[in-house]
């Protein structure tokens, strides 16, 4: 390659593959973390709608 | 559950219709950031090189930045836990002024929040840093407040939790949320109060961003605050709801 092509591709040849590992993980990351805690919201509502279900039997 | 919760809709949708609404709305501006960043947006230049190579046309004297493509994903991220932490001294003034447990908790929630966008701004900005700077970490003016911002969000934490006592810990937290928050606007403003010859002054009138890298940054910056306002109402929830079981199994355990 053109020495100046291969200076002025210097940074961008080097850092893309990192660039776009650390973009994707941590977009991945943040999502997963949003998953999971909506996951354990639903179970706590479902434990919640359950006992609700039996202090209203015990009411009754 | 929270019947209020449960029940308060918003233009005949739920809350939780909003909530997965709003994180899909979040993911796809995200997702779109992403690719304008990387696919559309013209890279910017670096330091000069000893000559001239011309490159699709034009002529090129620099090095180029790939790196700079972590801005779109580290501004927005940064942005929001700006305006995060503004609802921790926000909840903390109105639990001083209402002494409603709700609000601590809120302002609870929302430095727990402002914690998690804190340390992807500091991971993504390192990166960027690395790249860039060809250093991991450098005292300049915006990380060195940004930094303090961080040990004062993590001090707020070990505050909490060395205080037994429910409502003494909730004004003392509260009082200090209040005066972290002060390092926000700060920690914002520096790099126009103290100019830095390192970190670049991003939004400003004239600002060196062309039309797509513009249109990026904003969308990147909407999907952000959509991502981190979900993530703030499922801990709310998930908050509330738990107080609520713990209620319902004491009543049945009585």
């Amino acid at each position: 390659m053109d020495p100046v092509l291969q200076d002025i591709y210097r940074t961008v040849l080097g850092s893309a593959p990192y660039v776009l590992a650390a973009y994707v993980l941590l977009w991945a990351g943040l999502m997963g973390y949003i998953a999971l805690g909506i996951r354990r919201v639903s179970r706590l509502e479902k434990q919640m709608s359950v006992l609700e279900d039996s202090l209203a039997r015990r009411g009754a | 559950m929270d019947a209020a919760i449960q029940k308060s809709s918003f233009l005949g949708l739920s809350k939780n219709a909003w909530m997965y609404l709003l994180l899909a709305v979040g993911a796809v501006l995200t997702v779109t950031d992403f690719i304008l960043a990387f696919f559309y947006a013209p890279v910017v230049l670096g330091g000069g090189v000893g000559g001239t190579a011309v490159i699709n046309g034009v002529a090129v004297s620099n090095q180029l930045l790939f790196s700079q493509k972590i801005f779109y994903f580290h501004v927005p991220v940064a942005i929001s836990s700006f305006l995060i932490f503004f609802f921790t001294a926000y909840y903390g003034i109105r639990f001083l002024m209402t002494k409603d447990k709700k609000y601590d908790t809120k302002a609870k929630i929302a430095t727990e929040v402002t914690l998690l966008f804190v340390l992807l701004t500091l991971i993504t900005g390192d990166l960027w840093t690395r790249f860039e700077w060809g250093a991991w970490w450098v005292w300049e003016p915006r990380l060195t407040t940004y930094f303090i911002m961080t040990l004062l969000v993590i001090a707020y934490f070990v505050l909490r939790n060395s205080i037994e006592d429910e409502e003494r810990r909730a004004t003392y937290a509260a009082v200090f949320g209040i005066i972290a928050f002060l390092d926000a606007p700060i920690s914002f403003a520096i790099t126009r109060l103290i100019p830095s010859s390192v970190h670049p002054v991003v939004l400003r009138s004239g600002g060196g961003l062309t039309g797509v890298q513009l249109a990026a940054f904003l969308i990147g910056l909407f999907g952000m605050l959509m991502i981190a306002w979900v993530v703030f109402q499922f801990r709310e929830r998930e908050e509330f709801v738990s107080e609520r079981l713990e209620a319902v199994k004491a009543a049945l355990e009585g």
